[in-house]
Formats: C-alpha cells, structure tokens, sequence
C-alpha cells in the first residue's frame, strides 16, 4: 500500500464536541514542520489549510486520512450540517480513520454531555458499539485526554511510509499502549518497596497507595515519551488519572479506592493475592534511604 | 437582509448574522453553537474532581481554569473555617505557569491568526509563518511542564499547593526555556533587544524596527485599524495576581471593583441557537484581556497609544503584543524569586469537612475567568463558569451592544470580521 511519492496523503482534521486540548497539544510537537511536509492539509482547526471549512462540510472532498477530534455527537451540527453525515461521508471514502483523543476513542469527558447518546467514533467505553462500526478496520484510536503529540506523529508517519500500525483489542497501536504509565516513573522505586507518598509535594514515595496514581492500571507511554519532552503528571507528584482508558474520567480521582486500606485495584496482569504477598513482604523492611528525605538541604526553615 | 458569515479557526466555532446597510455593518448578532456542560457535569462529584475536569473547559487556555479551581476551594476552605496560608512558593510557581501560559496564547494568536488575517485585508503576498507560533508555544508550555508535569491538561495545583517539589535543576530548566523564548522574540518577532523594546514610549519608536511585529504594525495602519474597531472604552481587570491589578476603568479613570457585581444573562441572538452568555459588570459592557490590564497596569506605551487611537483594533492588537513582552520579563522575575526550600504543600482538613462557597478570580489570557462553588460535605453542589469572551463578545440587541458588537458596527463586513478576531475569540470557554 504504498503511497505514491509525488503525491502527498491528505489529512481532514475535523472536530466533534471538543476542548481542543488535542490541537494544542498536537501543536508542541518537535519538528512540527518536517511532519507537516509530508502531508497536505486540506482542513485543520488551527493550522493552514488548503480547502475551507465550509467545502469540508459539503462532503465532495477525498482525504487518505480523516483525523477525528472529540466526542460523538449523533445531534451535533457544523454550520447546520450533521456530524453524523459528514463522519459516515469521510468514513467511507477515506483509508484511515484517526480517532483521537479519549473523547473520539472512547466517548470520554464529553460522553457525560450527553450519556444516552454520545460515544467515541468505534467505541462507546469498552463496547464496540459506535457509529463507525462499518468501517471498523480502518479505524486507529488514540487515546488520551489529550494525545501526546509523538503518538500522533509516530501513526501519520507509519501512513506515509505506507506502513502498518498494528493495534490491538481496543484499536490502540501497540506500540504505544503495551507499556504502563508507571513505566519509566521516577517513583518506581518506591513502589517496589512499597513506600507510600506522604502527601503531595514530595519528591518522594509512591502515589499509588493514598492519592490515586492509576498509573499501574494505564495503558499509556507518559512515563517513556516525556510530556512536552520534559516530565509527566507523576514525576511532578501528581497521580495519573487513567486518561487513556475507556473509563476515563472516573471519580474521586485525588485518593486511592482502598478495602481494609488495600487498594482495589492492582497492577494489570497481577492476581491480587500475589501483589498482596509480594506488598507484605516488602513492608516487613525498612529501607532509611527511601524513607526520609531524598535531598537534604540545608534549609532556614 | 441577514447574512451569515461562519468564522472557523477560531478556538472552536462562531457564527455572525450581519445586517449589512450601505455597504457597512448595521448590526451583527453572534451565535455560539456548541455547548458541552461542564457545570452539570460536576454536579455530584468531589470537589477535588474538578481540578481535573475543568482545565478539559478548553484546550488552550485550561491552566487558567485550573487556577480558578484552586481558588475556589481554597475560597471555600477559608469560608469553612479553614484558611489556607500559601507559601511564596507555591504563589510564585503557579503565577510562573498562567503566565506562560497567556504567553502561549498570545503567540500561538499573532502568528496562527491575527498576521495572516491582517496579511488578507491587505492584499499582501508576504509568506506567512504560522509555524513560528507554534512553536514559541511549544517552548513556554516546556517550561510550563517543569513544574506541572504536562501542558495541556495538568492538574498539578492543588488546594494547599502544588503537586510538584522543585530542584534547582528545574528552576535552571525553566529560566533556560524562558530565555529561549526571549530570543526568539527578540529576532523573530520584534527585531531589537526585549529592553529596547519594553522602553518604547511612543508609536513613533516602531518606525526603526524591521520584523514580524513592525509588518503587524504598519499593516493594522495601512487598513486603517487605528480609525476602527471602537468598543466602549471601558476596561475590567478582576484577577489578583502578580502581574495584573483588579480595576475597572472608564477611559483612563480607575475604579475599585468587587467581583460580586459580575452577572450573566442569556444572549440575544435571534437567528441560531446560542450557548454563549453576557457577562456583564453592574449592568454595564466591559472591554476584558490584554488592553484591559495594560490600560490598568499603567504601561506607557499602550497608554500612549490610546490617547491617539482610544480603543482602536489597533490598540488591542498591540497591548496583545506588549503583553508577550512585559510578561516574558515578568516571568524571569517570578523565576529568580523562587526559594526552593520552602513547602509545596500545605494540609489542611479533608476536603469531606468543607460545606461553604467559594469564589477564584484570575486573569486568563482573554481577560477575567471566575470560577464558583458550592461544596456540601466535600461535593460540588453547583458550579458556575464566567468566562472573558462572554464579556468581550457574548450578543445582545442593537441599543445595547457588547463590545465586539459595537466595535464590528460601521465598518465592512471583512473589517467586522477582522475586528471580531482581536478580542482573540475563544468559543469553547464561551459555551463550556
Ligand atoms: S507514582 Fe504512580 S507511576 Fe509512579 S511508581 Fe507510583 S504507581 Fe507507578
Ligand atoms: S499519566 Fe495518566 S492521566 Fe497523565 S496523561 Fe498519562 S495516562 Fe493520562
């Protein structure tokens, strides 16, 4: 399937019910314009485009990829057009199909705008139930609220190389979504050892026992592919929320679910009981070096 | 007859209905179409839930909305009975990250919309550069990260502090992006040194300069922008920050302000269905953002120029472009006052215990943003979001105006749709 070299993919990027975190993430990508060389914009939010929005809206182009940002909305119109029917025409005539962000994934924040009948583009949560169900194999989701602008480069630059994304269950490439965000955290330590954070604004302990780290639970490279290659929501003490799954968002998301102050939800992959043993045995030891203060220094106060 | 001009590229979506008369704008009502809400989807859950879920109110300016959570709660803490004392840190930090943020936008907004729009108006053929926006972006939302982790959507403040503790290292990280941008600025958009640049005390001053901003600057003349674009000539400032006094002004007379008198109504907009609200101050249209905390903030320059241009297209655009100024030094200011052995996090009581109201007020990079709440046993009761375009732009009726309304009133329909862009639309807050 290889792309004619004089000839450049083109990509519609359209938007459903949206924040347009996605844009402005996509926007900090490193070397945006090398990427962007490789493409013709025909429609874009924020970036030059070479067709007007309202010629997108008239459903006579042809894209080889249709970006999707947003939640589903079967109501929702663009200047008086249907979502509906402008998705269905670039869903048939287009070879790939980016669902990005959770919102198009998976419904995500913007699904409770409208529960009983928003949804992501192919899934609605977990379900495979979402309007695009026809067009299933053309369909790659990026999931997270936002995308991290590598892992939308890394899929358009596999299409223009005329390579295959792989993906997985879920529609997600596996290449970014085999690893855990607790992949790479600074605070893998402390989760080996089972030492805890004792509150936020330390750089030491782990988040996952008290203030709500879905890190170990998350399908995600946050940890890997720096944010705004520069840090990550736990290397700054804040837990991860899970962004990238179906059930994104959850609730209560600053504290750890506990049962008889053990968390409910374990690593994937891990039988509760063998996390249980393996926690309690690492308790039994006290380890001064992760237990008092990583830097000391000398302070007035 | 009434025409509808669909304005896209903007953050999210607008629609303009013109009633155009002799070839000039009589009356322009505005529509905003999209509506998500935000506020009803936080009834119900922990108040802490919304440091989360209310930075997702907008893509480019959630650091804004996460700021006026924190407020909020912390507000709300106090009124509990629990007050929460910040230390200089953890203030400086946060007012480090809005301002790079406000810094993003007004970057993303010279190069992505207002150079090329004013590019069209003039007929030039001048090579555009929308991608150098993109990334000084990039570069102050780096330095945002530092400390928050990500930009978009962090939530690393949190009431009592910020999530994250600092090393030198990060600091250094921090003041080495920032003098990044700086140069960037200096020889790509302005074309002399940022000193040289913040001492300008007249319009005259520009006459030396060759760069981006001196082709912004010649063409808004050109066009003729200093004779158009009129709002009321009345400014609001409401946030309390580091770089930025609450004031409300009436040309240049100040006024002390209290936020309580902010209220929205419903919108007039007669040919589509709109989500928008007008925010009003006393009953009255305010003119928010940049120029707004420029004309508060006493800055000479853009003072200069309202005494010539008054509230001109002209003026915003440029207080707009002196903002990234002020603020980039600003922002090394706020750096080299950062002691790192000081707490970033304060306890207090579990948020289960807090059943008060509370209200944050900042500056985002369009103007005022006020968050409030209402908790019950640690649950948000009600939250209610009043954003900067709903006082810039929002739509009312011919005799009453909102300042994008009377400022698009007499000029051409593409002027009026230029002039629109200078209050920096932004529909996805607008709705929420
Ligand atoms: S803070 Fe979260 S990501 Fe980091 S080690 Fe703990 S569980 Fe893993
Ligand atoms: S760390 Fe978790 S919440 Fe943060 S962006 Fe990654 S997956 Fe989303």
């Amino acid at each position: 399937m290889h792309s004619k070299q004089d000839k450049k993919p083109s990509i519609i990027w359209f938007q459903g019910l949206t924040c347009n975190g996605n844009t402005h993430s996509f926007l900090n990508l490193e070397n945006l314009k090398n990427l962007l060389d490789k493409f013709e914009i025909l429609s874009h939010p924020s970036l030059p485009s070479t067709q007007n929005f309202n010629t997108v809206l008239s459903c006579t182009l042809e894209c080889d990829i249709f970006i999707f940002e947003g939640a589903y909305d079967p109501l929702m119109k663009r200047n008086d057009t249907l979502v509906s029917k402008i998705v269905e025409y670039y869903a048939k005539s287009t070879k790939h199909i980016i669902a990005l962000g959770s919102c198009a994934s998976f419904g995500g924040l913007f699904k409770a705008s409208a529960p009983d009948r928003n949804s992501g583009l192919l899934f609605n949560e977990q379900e495979k139930s979402g309007p695009l169900l026809k067009y299933e194999s053309k369909v790659i989701n990026i999931s997270g609220c936002p995308i991290h602008p590598e892992w939308l480069a890394y899929t358009l630059h596999m299409i223009a190389k005329g390579r295959e994304v792989e993906i997985n269950k879920l529609h997600r490439p596996i290449e970014l979504y085999s690893t855990l965000a607790h992949h790479g955290c600074t605070r893998n330590e402390y989760f080996e050892w089972k030492v805890d954070a004792d509150d936020f604004g330390e750089k030491e302990g782990c988040l996952y026992y008290k203030q709500g780290c879905r890190a170990p639970m998350t399908h995600s490279s946050c940890n890997k592919i720096l944010w705004n290659e520069v840090s990550s929501k736990t290397r700054v003490g804040t837990p991860c929320f899970g962004c990238t799954e179906p059930d994104f968002p959850r609730q209560n998301l600053f504290a750890t679910k506990t049962n008889m102050s053990i968390p409910e939800d374990v690593p994937i992959g891990i039988a509760k009981r063998s996390y249980l043993t393996m926690a309690g045995i690492a308790k039994t030891f006290h380890i001064k070096r992760l237990e008092g203060k990583l830097i000391d220094y000398k302070t007035a106060d | 007859m009434i025409t509808k001009q669909l304005i896209d590229q903007i953050e999210g979506e607008a629609s303009i209905f013109f009633d155009i008369k002799d070839n000039v704008v009589d009356f322009a009502t505005i529509a905003f179409p999209h509506f998500r809400g935000i506020e009803s989807i936080l009834k119900g859950k922990n108040a802490l839930d919304a440091l989360v879920i209310t930075p997702r109110v907008c893509g480019i300016c959630g650091h804004a909305h996460l700021m006026a959570t924190v407020r909020a709660i912390e507000d709300a803490y106090k009124n509990a009975g629990y007050p929460i004392e910040l230390s200089k840190k953890i203030t400086i930090i946060r007012e480090f990250t809005l301002v790079m943020e406000i810094i993003q936008n007004h970057f993303k907004w010279i190069y992505l919309t207002i150079i090329p729009e004013v590019a069209k108006l003039n007929n030039s053929t001048k090579v555009q550069t929308p991608l150098k926006g993109a990334y000084a972006a990039s570069i102050a939302s780096k330095a945002i990260a530092v400390f928050a982790g990500q930009w978009p959507h962090s939530s690393y403040m949190i009431p009592g502090g910020i999530t994250a503790d600092p090393t030198n290292i990060d600091l250094l990280k921090a003041e080495s992006y920032v003098d990044e941008l700086i140069s960037f600025f200096e020889k790509e958009s302005i074309g002399v040194s940022l000193d040289a640049f913040l001492s300008f005390e007249s319009c005259k001053d520009f006459n030396t300069l060759k760069s981006d901003f001196s082709y912004l600057e010649s063409s808004l003349m050109n066009i003729k922008m200093n004779e158009k674009g009129f709002a009321y000539d009345r400014f609001l400032v409401i946030g309390t920050h580091t770089f930025s006094k609450p004031s409300k002004l009436k040309q240049t007379r100040p006024f002390s302000i209290d936020a309580k008198y902010v209220t929205t109504v419903d919108t007039y907009s007669p040919d589509q269905a709109s989500y928008a609200k007008n925010a009003q101050y006393k009953n009255a249209f305010y003119e928010t953002g940049p120029l707004a905390r420029a004309m508060a903030g006493n800055l000479k320059i853009v003072k200069n120029m309202h005494r010539r241009f008054k509230d001109s297209a002209y003026t915003r655009v440029m207080a707009r472009v002196f903002e990234v100024a002020t603020l980039l030094e600003h922002a090394k200011e706020l750096l080299s006052g950062i002691d790192i052995s000081q707490k970033s996090f304060l306890k207090s009581v579990d948020i289960s215990k807090i059943t008060a109201r509370g209200v944050g007020v900042v500056e985002a990079p369009r103007g005022p943003l006020l968050h409030t709440v209402d908790i019950k046993d640690g649950l948000i009761q009600e939250y209610k979001i009043v954003t900067p375009t709903q006082f810039n732009i929002g739509s009312s009726t011919k005799t009453n105006p909102t300042p994008a309304q009377k400022a698009m009133m007499k000029t051409t329909q593409d002027e009026a749709v230029f002039i629109f862009r200078t209050f920096d639309v932004c529909s996805v807050c607008t709705t929420h």
